[in-house]
């Protein structure tokens, strides 16, 4: 079944003519490629030259360093490996030359749209940016995260929106939101009395998983954070176009200013994977002080590396050395249960756990491109080594504080 | 205004022993996607045309595939990197398969021999 997932246009996206659309579509279909066709293939070529190393060294390959080693010099592995850092590539390219090409509209339009928004936007340009975000442009996009071209420009915002569609190849729906609503489903489903009344989304960018929050719990009063003053102002308009009252603020989860026990929900969405060694455990420090007795922190990315299956491991860590993602590796040899036991949380309240993936909702509801046989198949594939999503559904790492903290 | 990076910061890493080679994959990857892009073009004239008279410019610039027409150029992609990548699903297929110049050599020598 072929992928043709469309994004859903909003007021605050930018415009593609017809060859970027192509040039888009292109990048997105070559990482298709890729997954589908080009990295299974890398399986028998793996089992081979494992089996030259252990006729070599008389032993198992330690560790997902050791596999990189050997497999680095195999011609089917450059090709994969190079393909999928070109398509990394033209993906930024396809988007960025339709955004040069509008960028003081872009600029104007967002404005006009985060004064639709009701709730508050703070942009603090005297912070100091991380240096785990400035240090490489996190997944090859030109400019990074917190990157501007001009005052106030939110060009990178809008590149990050569109390419990280492209990136996810659309299974995280036509609003870029699975994770948030997989979440939010996840709650809502499990949790039934649970009634946040203030949730915070850590490490926000553009406000993809964010807007779910407001939707699932219209109440509440739904604050995003992001160390990048250009993805927290995109983030204030794109809800407004959307008709959503949602504060967006330029703040560090690892020291976020707010007042100790003022949320009953903080949530990240593929936040923990970009930080640092530092930064990872001050963000469950700061999770258990701001959060409420009883309240609830997740987090939604990768679980650690158990190291039954190298050649998964070795793929996955090729993000780290080919994608400019130099924590993707790290974190997940870190023990995240530890962390938010040494952050405050007792043992028995802190769990893994598997939040299904929403994308069959989108089919149901009649998103472009979302079919119930393309969704399905994206939600039943058993999971595939360097994949966006495992199959599925999202890790999410659970923290309860205590209900007498 | 741009102003923008057109390049990310951070090395880029080396795939083959020859650097050259990295730079001949990236520029066969661009003259793919643009191929790609005017197979697009041409298609979705050869699809206003259907409908009547040559389409203009802006009818071409303002055409919106609907679902039929993404599925057949998301297939058209998908045969075109299998043709592109002919050498590579080859190797995968002799690794797979356990096929080598060994086993090349020993079917030359059989068939000489027997």
């Amino acid at each position: 079944m072929l992928n043709i997932f469309q994004q859903q246009p909003h007021p605050a996206l930018p415009e593609a003519s017809h060859d970027e659309k192509s040039r888009q579509e292109f990048s997105k279909s070559l990482r298709q490629f890729v997954q589908g066709q080009l990295l299974p293939g890398l399986a028998p070529v793996f089992q081979r030259q494992q089996k030259k190393f252990v006729d070599e060294h008389g032993r198992e390959p330690k560790d997902r360093r050791e596999v990189r080693k050997f497999m680095v010099q195999d011609p089917y592995f450059q090709t994969y490996a190079s393909t999928n850092r070109c398509a990394q590539e033209l993906l930024w390219e396809s988007v960025l030359t339709s955004i040069e090409r509008q960028q003081p509209s872009l600029n104007e339009t967002a404005a006009q749209l985060s004064a639709k928004n009701g709730a508050p936007l703070v942009v603090d340009p005297e912070m100091e940016v991380p240096r785990y975000v400035t240090g490489i442009d996190i997944h090859c996009m030109p400019g990074g995260y917190a990157g501007r071209a001009a005052e106030d420009d939110i060009s990178t915002a809008a590149l990050y929106d569109r390419g990280v569609y492209l990136y996810a190849m659309g299974y995280v729906g036509p609003m870029n939101d699975d994770m948030g609503r997989s979440v939010c489903n996840y709650v809502t489903r499990n949790m039934p009395d649970f009634k946040p009344t203030r949730i915070l989304d850590m490490g926000c960018t553009v406000g993809h998983s964010t807007l779910p929050y407001k939707e699932y719990f219209p109440d509440a009063e739904v604050i995003g954070i992001d160390v990048a003053g250009p993805q927290v102002q995109y983030a204030h308009a794109r809800a407004g176009g959307m008709g959503m009252d949602v504060s967006f603020q330029q703040r560090d989860a690892a020291d976020t200013g707010f007042e100790p026990g003022s949320f009953d929900l903080i949530v990240s969405h593929i936040l923990l994977h970009e930080t640092s060694s530092k930064a990872m455990p001050a963000i469950f420090k700061e999770c258990y002080r701001l959060l409420k007795p009883g309240g609830l922190m997740i987090h939604a990315d990768l679980p650690p590396f158990d190291h039954s299956d190298l050649f998964s491991e070795f793929i996955l860590d090729n993000e780290t050395h080919y994608n400019n993602e130099p924590f993707w590796g790290p974190m997940r040899d870190m023990d995240q249960i530890q962390l938010a036991v040494n952050a405050g949380f007792d043992q028995e309240q802190v769990r893994f756990d598997t939040a299904p993936m929403a994308v069959l909702e989108f089919a149901a509801a009649h998103a472009e491109g979302y079919s119930e046989e393309a969704a399905s198949e994206v939600a039943d594939r058993d999971f595939e080594a360097g994949e966006f999503a495992p199959g599925g559904g999202w890790e999410v790492l659970i923290g309860h504080k205590q209900a007498d903290a | 205004m741009s102003g923008m990076r057109r390049y990310p910061k951070g090395a880029r890493p080396q795939f083959y022993d020859d650097p050259a080679m990295d730079q001949a994959m990236s520029m066969i990857m661009v003259l793919a996607s643009e191929v790609s892009v005017l197979r697009d073009r041409l298609d979705t004239f050869e699809r206003l045309s259907a409908a009547g008279a040559g389409p203009s410019r802006e009818e071409v610039e303002a055409y919106e595939p609907d679902e039929a027409c993404l599925n057949e150029r998301e297939a058209a992609r998908q045969e075109f990197f299998q043709r592109l990548y002919f050498v590579a699903n080859k190797r995968a297929q002799e690794v797979a398969e356990a096929d080598n110049s060994q086993r090349y050599q020993a079917v030359l020598k059989d068939t000489e021999e027997n």
